[in-house]
């Protein structure tokens, strides 16, 4: 019997040890998912600032990093060698020495992160600019009378993109226009020929320039701002563009129509700009000028051409020449 | 009260070992299947366009194992690609898939264990994947990851069954067309009796984006295990994890030639609901189908809507004996 009482009092203290253990156990561990989104909470911020996601940042974003630790093409590296389970994958995969991450570790995340400052403005501009690309080819195609070709371009901007700004728009006191693109959607699948179609294409051309609107006209107007948000579109429409070609031609048209919409919206970004880095830095402007009109070739017309003009690796590089002469501005 | 303490510490004793059975058991089984079955060698199996459906059928892939916090994870990691796929003499396609092979690979894991899916998008669109499973809205796989850019669904492997992963952006009928699935298969604690485990998931292509089918696919290759037929030993469980992800078209009827399976519906059960040899299976529908071949000799499966079938989307097992050669005289099969 006194065994009994005994072996009580034994049971009921390890069961709060180990409750003890478990609770302090959950403390630190990572109980929680990774990737797992918290609303309006802000992510841990670092004496320096908010963190870095690694597997989701832009090149700028990530320049923090490079201009920190000194190393040149660092951005690019630790984008090329995604993705990453957890940060100190970085050293793992050799893109920083162990004594270079414990100087940025605190600053670095896989977590999803809400984006701030000008990471965010670029993000916000960049996506609204993939949108106004698919809108400037579909309006190409719905002028050439090809209703049905237009009509995924016309869901693209909904279905992949407003999604992911809706949230923002809110944030920046713009009013919401997916009713627009819906509509939009709608009349050219159903009813492409109506005279509503002119009218709501413009609408929606417009619901986009007053989110771009927004922003504030200097940092629209700032060079090195809008050079970000180009690198942005030509990164996707370089990523696009090889996946419309195969076997030297163009098979998958939507692919040639998207890319073709990003980089029309990006020459005009840069139109936009070109006058205020002519007169700051001249070489820059000659640079990016030529560079843009090299990469365009690679879409002579809306129709896709029947020889591909520049094989996509082509098509990269000549992205890759505008970034780095970008970068210097 | 001397023999109950000998009671209490001798179940104590007994706890023991049957725990430490619980915990060894699945392993053990595992080694016993690994060990009774025997997969003939394959016969002419060409690998088309970096993809070999004859590989991808008894591919499963594992993952990598961590311990963290006490915990096991287990670890995959996943990247979308654009690749072209020939899909006949004729007819390429560009294709969007996980890790460069369509179906993507075979992912499993045993029920409750934690899987973390580290995914990378360079696929050009924004992609994601959603998988089938019970798991958090966060970790639901609908939120695009853009071109570029990385993400980790992390979520408790459940219910045990045979499921499936696929990209949800929008169109999802011209994601999942291009190639972006795979089987995800969660075994019951445990595991199931050995068998010679087969993978397959049935596709279409629309090759002129024009809303319907012109070819179609068990694994990717259009008619491939129609010339490069699937050997499997006589008298051999074979266990099919089988997926329909034909879109576009309403349910296909899966045929097996000259027998009967027993189903076992979405894998939710370690006994069969049914017995057939038809099953109809609508989009995303998949199924344990467990039987074996008494007689050698070659036999046709494939779904018995039959413009589907002879598009491309039929097969043959070729049931070989114990010595291994293909079957001359069936009577001789012993």
């Amino acid at each position: 019997m006194s065994t009994v009482r005994i072996s009580g009092k034994v049971i009921t203290s390890i069961c709060s040890l180990f409750a003890v253990l478990v609770l302090t156990g959950c403390g630190g561990s990572p109980e929680t998912p990774t990737g797992s989104r918290s609303p309006g909470a802000p992510a841990a911020s670092t004496p320096s600032g908010r963190k870095i996601n690694i597997n989701t940042a832009i090149l700028s974003e990530l320049d923090r990093i490079e201009a920190e630790l000194a190393v040149p093409a660092l951005s690019n590296r630790i984008q090329a060698e995604r993705p990453y389970a957890s940060p100190d994958e970085l050293v793992a995969k050799k893109v920083l020495t162990p004594e270079q991450y414990a100087r940025v570790k605190d600053q670095l995340t896989v977590e999803d992160i809400v984006l701030t400052g000008e990471a965010k403005d670029i993000d916000y501009m960049t996506k609204l600019g993939l949108m106004r690309g698919h809108l400037l080819v579909a309006r190409e195609l719905l002028v050439g009378g090809e209703s049905a070709a237009a009509l995924p371009h016309i869901g693209h901007p909904i279905e992949e993109i407003y999604l992911d700004i809706e949230g923002q728009l809110d944030e920046r006191g713009v009013a919401q226009f997916k009713s627009i693109l819906l509509e939009l959607q709608q009349l050219v699948r159903f009813s492409a020929t109506s005279p509503k179609v002119a009218p709501a294409l413009a609408a929606a051309l417009a619901a986009i320039d007053g989110a771009m609107n927004a922003l504030p006209v200097t940092q629209r107007r700032s060079p090195a701002f809008v050079l970000q948000v180009i690198d942005q579109l030509l990164e996707a429409a370089g990523t696009e563009y090889a996946a419309a070609v195969n076997d030297g031609r163009i098979a998958a048209r939507i692919e040639y129509e998207d890319s073709r919409g990003f980089v029309t919206y990006a020459a005009q970004l840069f139109a936009d700009i070109a006058p205020t880095l002519q007169a700051s830095d001249p070489t820059a402007a000659r640079q990016l000028s030529a560079g843009l009109a090299e990469i365009k070739r690679a879409w002579p017309s809306i129709a896709a051409p029947r020889t591909v003009v520049l094989t996509p690796d082509q098509v990269r590089v000549r992205i890759k020449d505008v970034e780095r002469a970008g970068q210097k501005v | 009260m001397k023999k109950e303490l000998y009671t209490r510490r001798g179940a104590l004793g007994w706890g023991l070992v049957g725990l430490a059975g619980a915990v060894a058991l699945p392993q053990a089984v595992r080694l016993l299947q690994g060990r009774s079955v025997s997969v003939p060698p394959p016969g002419e199996a060409p690998t088309v366009s970096g993809i070999n459906p004859m590989v991808v059928l008894r591919d499963f892939d594992y993952g990598t194992v961590r311990e963290e916090n006490g915990r096991t994870v287990r670890e995959f990691r996943i990247e979308a690609r654009t690749s072209t796929i020939q899909l006949n003499r004729v007819v390429s396609f560009v294709s969007w898939n996980f890790n460069g092979r369509v179906p993507g690979p075979t992912l499993r894991a045993t029920a409750g264990e934690r899987v973390r899916v580290v995914f990378l998008n360079r696929g050009g669109h924004a992609h994601s994947m959603h998988f089938h499973g019970i798991h958090a809205s966060t970790m639901d796989g609908v939120r695009p990851v853009r071109n570029g850019a990385a993400t980790i669904y992390e979520f408790d492997a459940e219910p045990y069954g045979v499921h499936l992963y696929h990209c949800h952006v929008a169109p999802v009928a011209r994601h999942i067309g291009k190639g972006l699935y795979g089987l995800f298969i969660v075994d019951p604690p445990g595991g199931r009796p050995p068998a010679d485990e087969l993978a397959m998931v049935m596709a279409g292509y629309d090759l002129d984006e024009n809303g319907r089918n012109e070819l179609y696919a068990f694994n990717a290759i259009p008619d491939y295990y129609m010339q490069h037929p699937i050997r499997i030993r006589q008298d051999q469980p074979v266990r099919l994890y089988l997926l329909n992800l034909i879109e576009g078209e309403a349910a296909v009827t899966f045929h097996l030639h000259a027998n009967f399976f027993r189903l076992i519906r979405t894998g939710r059960s370690l006994d069969p609901h049914e017995e057939s040899d038809v099953v109809t299976m609508g989009t995303a529908e998949r199924h344990i189908l467990e039987f074996s071949y008494h007689l050698p000799g070659r036999y046709m499966f494939h779904p018995h809507q039959d413009t589907i079938a002879e598009s491309g989307c039929m097969g043959q097992f070729e049931v070989v004996g114990a010595d291994g050669a293909p079957a001359g005289d069936p009577g001789h099969g012993h």
